[in-house]
């Protein structure tokens, strides 16, 4: 027995923001996201009837838009690496990346909380750059974990992949932004990113400490940009 | 019963699964006894957390006018 037309009607339009959301951030193009939606809720109602019960709605139709998507982007001749053909094992290797890793180091905490400050500093367009610049096997999950705020269940179920793949992948993905994230602070005047760092990190002779309380002492309110 | 205590190393490796709220109820809790302990994980914690509810920000949940009339049209349609 499928959902009533009804029911369907107020899922769609209840979700229809998170939708969009998250098409936009998967299409380049915002007429491409618009078309994705329109496509998921057809496919969506045709498939109801593989709908096990209304309290799965979220994960159920999430699940018709990234195949949707991955789909769209085969037609369209592009190769998306597919979840259930991802070499994991090969990305377990790497060392996951860590802003906190970069900057909490003992010396810098003297003068200050640089971590909290480099987050202070971000700005919307930083988070948004960073995001759209993730691969899209990445992108996905952290859209998913942390502007819907899906649990790690309805993840595995919306992209068909088991929950401990969502675990590790969303460990990567994170990592894979956080590094995102510093390369731009470097790249975009680096305000975010303390200045003993970054002396440090360029190969600097002089006084880091001398640097930090210079960075750490001024009022102005800096970005990463 | 003794209670189970962890390392920074584990504690570390369920990072995200803790500001996830991923954790069971007993793993939830040795975590938090190790974060009252230890400044280092505690400030990881805080900054993942926050780095988190940053991202949450991006959420926009109105789409535009032309979205929302398509779709309604085409579910009168169905």
């Amino acid at each position: 027995m499928g959902i009533s037309h009804k029911a369907f009607e107020e899922q769609v339009l209840a979700l229809l923001g998170s939708l969009n959301g998250v098409a936009r951030r998967l299409m380049s193009i915002p007429a491409d996201a618009e078309d994705l939606v329109a496509e998921t809720v057809v496919r969506a109602w045709r498939a109801r009837d593989s709908l096990e019960n209304d309290a799965a709605f979220r994960a159920w139709i999430f699940r018709i838009l990234h195949n949707t998507f991955v789909s769209e982007l085969r037609r369209a001749g592009a190769r998306p690496r597919l979840e259930s053909l991802e070499c994991d094992e090969a990305e377990e290797e790497e060392v996951q990346f860590s802003i906190f890793e970069q900057m909490h180091q003992p010396f810098l905490l003297w003068f200050s909380n640089p971590e909290q400050e480099f987050l202070d500093k971000l700005l919307r367009e930083d988070l948004d750059r960073a995001l759209a610049t993730l691969p899209q096997h990445h992108r996905v999950v952290v859209i998913l974990s942390d502007l819907e705020e899906f649990s790690y269940g309805e993840i595995a179920e919306a992209l068909g992949i088991p929950v401990g793949t969502v675990r590790s992948r969303l460990a990567r993905a994170r990592g894979a932004l956080q590094k995102i994230l510093w390369q731009q602070a470097r790249d975009y005047g680096l305000n975010a990113v303390p200045a003993a760092l970054r002396e440090a990190d360029e190969g600097g002779t002089g006084a880091a400490r001398q640097a930090m309380a210079e960075a750490t002492g001024r009022k102005d309110k800096g970005t990463i940009r | 019963m003794t209670k189970q205590e962890i390392k920074c190393e584990q504690a570390l490796r369920q990072i995200f699964e803790y500001v996830d709220h991923e954790l069971g109820e007993a793993e939830r809790a040795t975590m938090e006894r190790h974060l009252h302990t230890c400044h280092s994980c505690y400030s990881r914690a805080e900054f993942e957390a926050r780095l988190k509810v940053k991202l949450g920000e991006l959420k926009k949940d109105d789409p535009d006018a032309t979205v929302r009339g398509r779709i309604k049209s085409l579910l009168d349609s169905f």
